[in-house]
């Protein structure tokens, strides 16, 4: 058992940081734009691409850096340090999209699609939930029939990030509605561009526009963008979980180390309401509790974060007990932005002012999707019970 | 960078539980929870001593395995998943403070050392090489032949003499035996200073190290009952009001395991800071312990309210752990005092 990492390892840390912080751009040159910020993110990780920073993770064969499993955590580690910015509009591509198609596409797929993701040329975003399919992903009724050369495609997607500005989708059809639940569905490439589609931003409760939500109305859209089998799409979907091998939750966990070192910040000069001298936050007993509890929870988390990871690294695959991290990590980061309310007081209630000032409410609001995106909480506590605890379904 | 247990440590993992399930079963520690705990004790004390377990951190050369205090967290962890009793953590820190033929008798197993914390209410008068007590609330004081004991500042031997006067005491937990104790007994001071501040968290950390093994038991009596007990013809650990308490239960036990490995490693390697990660490592098992405990008794339903069943035993167990050392909120505030600096 050992916390420290070897003199290469070091080395690699340095090389990372070095080259981090002489390019990483500004995060507020970004914007708030769609298009803007994907304009942004494309230079960034065209500048990554090229210094050969880009795909950490991806095999060398498509092009990645093939960092080993311990390159990776400081890579993830020095990213976050820096405040470099996530290319959050890439992420699908990067992230999902790209993992798929070198698991399970084509030779043609994976040689077209591949570079244009990895090099930040393309976004890409991701057409898997329905109304009618949150948690119940399995459920999803959007139908495409076979028609000669091509899929037609009709139904609704919804929770649709960047649809509006993205040049492909992962999506997933129902191609046989006979078959049982799971084995009916194919994962198809869907140019956002085909006839037939519309695509309607849907504004979130903190205020902003990122998801959409997309019409299909017999979209003709070519076999050949057909990743796998037909029918195979819920294999083919299932796949790129074990790509992800627990590292890139190294960056959000420093980035919530760095919350709440901000957050202790603001408690060191925001005067309490509550206070009849209006002393500052952090000499009041229960915000200052708060504030320790959460500094310890962050901690551990970053202990968890190390241990999934050691784990990985003695067998290769995924560890199950990631669940068990993305699930305090969900709900830690909400216990620290509602701490943060508490400390701001009555001012929250006003939001015309200049974001910078006031981002605690804005990401207050935001992370309320962190335990509903990408599996409830409630999903994740049923994947904690039934998969690591093996109680019955 | 690694947190998890080698073949080697996996091997002591395997030697304590199998010594602990044949020489202090859970069905054994009730048997003494209902007599005199000290029956019986000398036997396996000599037992563990043979096996090395009261040294392994110790150097080979004082009769130690050369291990370390990474080592030493799996036995602890084994010992807390049995709830085993008797003066372990005492005998194990006063192994590393001791000398010569002390030490080799702690070593043996013929040395059994309770471990006290002084509280308020005691009386712990150091004069001229002796001491007069009156302590109240000394766990395993009938087994022990020596005391190890912090007063908060610095760390003393006593041994056993004819003026030990020992009272047994209700206790909360049964499986821990308190009594009361007055002495006017020699006296040695063992540690003073950076090193008693070094063995205080020694201690800490132990005492989480067995309360991570308790923790993670409460996750797996809780699994395993909510397999097999069925209502309304299927068994409660598929209704998701019991699977989604697991489910918490064995998140806060990972939160407990990883931040109790991460310090041990801290404090074993001489970390800067190890002291900080001690402290969350206390506030964070206390938390997982005693809400673990608690759950642990709800998913056992009636059952669980009963003496019977082992439940209680955990809870109760949680208790001791979380005043041991300094209860959530003095860990809390010492991190407080931290973000205040």
């Amino acid at each position: 058992m050992d916390l420290t990492f070897s003199p290469e390892e070091e080395a690699f840390r340095r090389e990372a940081r070095a080259w981090l912080e002489a390019n990483k751009p500004a995060a507020d040159e970004r914007g708030e734009e769609p298009r803007q910020r994907a304009e942004f993110d494309r230079r960034w990780q065209r500048a990554m691409f090229d210094a050969g920073w880009a795909g950490i993770n991806w095999p060398t064969e498509y092009g990645g850096r093939g960092a080993s499993l311990m390159e990776q955590v400081i890579w993830y580690e020095e990213f976050a340090r820096a405040k470099a910015p996530e290319p959050t509009t890439l992420f699908v591509g990067l992230k999902h999209g790209g993992p798929t198609l070198m698991a399970c596409g084509s030779d043609e797929q994976k040689s077209f699609h591949l570079p244009k993701i990895l090099s930040g040329e393309v976004v890409w975003c991701q057409g898997f939930s329905e109304p009618g399919a949150g948690s119940d992903l399995a459920g999803l009724q959007t139908r495409a029939v076979i028609d000669g050369d091509d899929l037609v495609v009709s139904g609704q997607k919804i929770w649709t990030s960047f649809g509006d500005i993205a040049q492909y989708q992962e999506l997933l059809v129902r191609t046989d509605p006979e078959a049982p639940r799971h084995k009916g569905i194919s994962w198809v490439i869907c140019p956002m561009d085909a006839k037939g589609m519309e695509i309607r931003p849907i504004r979130t409760m903190a205020g902003h526009e990122e998801f959409c939500e997309v019409f299909y109305d017999e979209v003709r859209i070519p076999r050949a963008n057909v990743v796998g089998a037909i029918n195979d799409g819920w294999k083919v979907a299932m796949s790129t979980l074990s790509f992800e091998r627990g590292t890139a939750f190294l960056s959000e966990q420093v980035r919530l180390a760095q919350l709440v070192d901000a957050l202790v910040e603001l408690a060191r000069e925001t005067p309490l309401e509550s206070s009849p001298q209006r002393q500052v936050a952090l000499e009041d007993e229960h915000i200052a509790r708060r504030l320790a509890q959460c500094t310890a929870e962050v901690e551990a988390l970053r202990a968890m974060t190390y241990r999934s990871v050691s784990r990985t690294a003695r067998t290769g695959m995924p560890s199950a007990e990631g669940s068990l991290i993305r699930l305090f990590f969900s709900e830690l980061q909400q216990r620290v932005c509602r701490l943060a309310m508490d400390i701001l007081g009555s001012r929250i209630l006003r939001w015309d002012v200049p974001r910078g000032e006031w981002d605690w409410v804005f990401h207050y609001l935001l992370v309320f999707s962190s335990t509903i995106a990408a599996g409830t909480k409630e999903i994740q506590r049923n994947i904690i019970g039934e998969r690591i605890l093996g109680l019955p379904r | 960078m690694d947190l998890m247990q080698s073949q080697e440590q996996d091997a002591i993992q395997e030697t304590v539980r199998s010594f602990l399930g044949k020489q202090l079963s859970l069905e054994k520690t009730r048997r003494w929870a209902e007599g005199d705990a000290a029956e019986g004790l000398d036997d396996v004390w000599r037992e563990a001593g043979s096996l090395g377990f009261f040294a392994l951190a110790l150097e080979e050369t004082a009769g130690g395995s050369g291990f370390s205090l990474t080592e030493e967290m799996i036995l602890f962890n084994e010992l807390g998943r049995s709830l085993a009793p008797g003066p372990w953590l005492g005998s194990v820190l006063a192994a590393r403070v001791l000398g010569g033929a002390e030490r080799a008798a702690v070593v043996d197993g013929s040395l059994p050392c309770a471990l006290v914390t002084i509280r308020d209410a005691d009386r712990f008068e150091v004069e001229g090489g002796r001491v007069r007590a009156q302590l109240s609330q000394v766990a395993d004081a009938a087994s022990a032949r020596a005391l190890l004991v912090y007063d908060a500042a610095d760390w003393y031997l006593v041994r056993r003499d004819a003026s030990w006067e020992i009272a047994s005491q209700r206790s909360l937990d049964p499986t821990r035996v308190l009594s009361s104790l007055t002495c006017d007994s020699e006296c040695a001071v063992v540690a003073r200073g950076e090193s008693a501040r070094s063995l205080a968290l020694t201690a800490t950390i132990l005492s989480c190290a067995e309360a991570v093994g308790g923790i993670e038991r409460t996750v797996e009596m809780s699994v395993e009952y909510g397999k097999v007990r069925e209502q309304f013809g299927q068994p409660i650990g598929s209704f998701q009001a019991v699977k989604h308490r697991c489910a918490d239960m064995a998140v806060r036990a990972e939160v407990a395991r990883s931040a109790t490995i991460y310090a041990t490693i801290a404090l074993r390697d001489g970390v800067a800071n190890a002291a900080h990660h001690v402290a969350v490592a206390k506030l964070l098992c206390a938390d997982a312990y005693l809400q673990n405990g608690a759950d642990n008794i709800q998913n056992h339903g009636g059952m669980g309210f009963t003496w019977e069943c082992d439940a209680h035993l955990y809870m109760k167990r949680a208790h001791g752990f979380d005043h041991a050392f300094g209860p959530r909120a003095t860990q809390l505030e010492a991190l407080v005092a931290e973000l205040r600096a």
